[in-house]
């Protein structure tokens, strides 16, 4: 295992990024260190957050998952993919808003299952969880508009600048939504044994995480047919997340945490997308061996 | 009344824009926490925040005073920082890092500023690269030091961000060494020399990404540090350096191997002071400023302001 996270951390420093994994064999309960328990923000993984708060309001008769939400153009949270990318009104379920959340990241999907559910419920559902150190202090959008307003008036041009990095709130843990790697393997681990909702709907909370549409990152780590790879990633500037679980066809399912931020302020930076991959990979191959070992 | 905490409390509510998470992230009871911001409201005289009974929105007064709040607090940060150093036992010392590339001339320079500002203070000097620095700075056990871009910033508080432009070194029967400014696509057919990747990838794959985009993608990559060995690669191989303009050879000096300014979106060297968030005091300020101004006027180094547009795709998840 010690090895292994030796390989992990030269796979980040070979990447450019600073990361925090923790994988966990979710029926063997063997585990992977390295930083599991470091603080760190959470951005769009906190989606993950509010999918179970929410089959878990439905679970016990506080709303309908076929509920129909009125998504008005006006006063929408922004983002490039979803609802958030669309011009005009829409009528959506609140599970097809949860299916855009967790798809493509919707950030106006997301808020607007936020304004139904409330932040509180998500913060009890973690808490009920047993996730002490996660805690969402904001909607995205008011995540979104501490960036705007800490980057000034040059915008996301400034983001390039080191300097503007170091004073942006949504990247500093203690000031915006967070948790830790092992908070959110945990929170995997339930949703895959059905211990967060009752089984239809730990289902359908899996059926919306294995329809994720991104590659480039965890999915990256396990090109293979037979290996199902569901998950959540989460972005912001100089940040890179996902976490997700990996299901190999001889029963075997891992969660793993990731947790990265790039020395470079560069949007684009195709190797630091990949490591988390590459990274998961080799925290995964060690659960594997590590259970071979036991068997 | 401690102004200092009730301001931390007005700060912490005005952020979270919520009581209960204010107090949790204050590690305090939420009755408190509301006495404080009523008793503060009192004092000044001032109506900080709306409350009904959903949710608490910060009034026009509240706003206009949160700036300089947060002032008031960074303030005290950097004086309990200078106490702090004080305490321990440690007054008047300053332990600071510096990069080993700079030219003989920039650290003078630095040295002397810093001396002028802060003449009782010792200076405790290390030569070390980025990496080092940030596990020190991280560890506690450096005050300020000069750090390359692009690294990992979390937990830094950061000075201005200055760029050295590169320029080439190159065989003076070169094609390219006939021109007195070379565009980066000029420089194509050439290998590259570069430092070993694992000495700091970011800043690595940074310099073959502006060299990509500037239309010069080198069939192969030659490593090499040592001015001797480099020049031999250059005039040998037919292969290009990457050098700043203050640490260039002289142009009578060496009648075979020539420097060029590199156009066409050269690449550059980026640096800035780094110090701990919360930590910095008057000393490490003084450091910062004088190390600033030192690149600036001996290494020739001017402010890094991006200028080049971004364009975010879908996969980045935000948009401003």
């Amino acid at each position: 295992m010690n090895d292994a996270v030796a390989r992990i951390h030269a796979a980040f420093a070979d990447a450019g990024v600073t990361g925090r994994l923790h994988a966990l064999g979710i029926d063997s309960g063997v585990q992977l260190d390295a930083g599991a328990d470091q603080p760190v923000p959470t951005a769009s993984v906190h989606k993950l957050c509010v999918l179970v708060a929410l089959h878990e309001q439905d679970a016990a008769g506080r709303l309908d998952l076929t509920e129909q939400v009125e998504c008005p153009p006006a006063g929408r949270t922004t983002g490039p993919t979803g609802v958030a990318a669309m011009l005009d009104a829409a009528r959506l379920s609140l599970r097809d808003l949860a299916y855009l959340m967790m798809a493509v990241s919707d950030n106006a999907a997301a808020d607007l299952l936020l304004r139904r559910v409330g932040l509180d419920a998500v913060n009890a559902t973690t808490a009920r969880l047993g996730l002490t150190r996660t805690l969402a202090v904001h909607s995205f959008g008011d995540m979104l508009a501490t960036i705007k307003e800490d980057a000034g008036p040059d915008g996301a041009r400034a983001l390039a600048d080191p300097h503007v990095i170091t004073r942006l709130r949504a990247l500093d843990p203690a000031r915006t939504n967070r948790s830790t790697p092992r908070d959110l393997t945990r929170l995997l681990a339930a949703v895959w044994r059905d211990e967060a909702c009752p089984p239809e709907h730990g289902a359908a909370m899996r059926r919306i995480m294995g329809l994720q549409v991104w590659p480039h990152r965890l999915a990256s780590g396990f090109p293979f047919d037979d290996v199902h790879v569901a998950g959540k990633t989460g972005t912001l500037p100089t940040l890179r997340n996902e976490v997700g679980v990996v299901e190999y066809p001889d029963g075997g399912r891992y969660a793993v945490a990731v947790f990265t931020r790039t020395a470079h302020t560069a949007a684009t930076l195709p190797a630091a997308d990949a490591v988390i991959g590459t990274a998961a990979r080799i925290a995964v191959d060690a659960l594997r061996a590590e259970e071979l070992r036991s068997r | 009344m401690d102004l200092v905490r009730h301001l931390e409390c007005f700060v912490a509510v005005a952020e979270e824009s919520h009581f209960g998470r204010a107090a949790a992230r204050l590690g305090m009871a939420q009755p408190p926490l509301s006495q404080r911001i009523q008793r503060l409201e009192r004092e000044l005289g001032v109506r900080l925040f709306e409350r009904t009974s959903r949710r608490v929105t910060i009034t026009e007064a509240g706003r206009l005073l949160l700036a300089d709040a947060r002032e008031v607090l960074s303030r005290s940060e950097s004086f309990l920082a200078t106490a702090r150093r004080v305490r321990d036992g440690e007054t008047g010392l300053l332990r600071a890092a510096l990069p080993p590339d700079l030219s003989g001339g920039t650290v003078a320079a630095l040295l002397a500023d810093f001396g002028r500002r802060r003449s009782g203070l010792e200076l405790e000097l290390h030569e070390l690269s980025t990496a080092q620095q940030l596990a020190r700075l991280a560890a506690h056990e450096l005050d300020v030091g000069i750090v390359h871009h692009p690294c990992d910033v979390a937990g830094l508080e950061l000075g201005p961000v200055l760029r050295r432009e590169l320029g080439v070194l190159l065989s003076r029967g070169a094609g390219a060494a006939r021109l007195d400014e070379v565009p980066l696509a000029a420089l194509s057919g050439h290998d590259l020399i570069l430092f070993p990747r694992s000495a700091a990838p970011a800043l690595y794959d940074d310099l073959l990404t502006t060299c990509a985009r500037g239309g010069f993608t080198p069939a192969a990559v030659r490593h090499g540090q040592g001015d001797s060995f480099v020049r031999g690669l250059v005039l040998s191989a037919g292969a290009v350096a990457l050098c700043p303009r203050d640490a260039r050879p002289p142009s009578s000096g060496d009648p075979d191997v020539v420097w060029r300014p590199l156009t066409g979106g050269a690449p550059a060297l980026r640096h800035s002071a780094a110090w701990p968030a919360g930590r910095g005091d008057a000393a490490v300020h003084a450091f910062a400023e004088a190390a600033t101004q030192a690149l600036r006027t001996a290494a020739g180094a001017t402010p890094d302001a991006p200028t080049r547009p971004l364009h975010l795709r879908p996969a980045s998840e935000y948009w401003l």
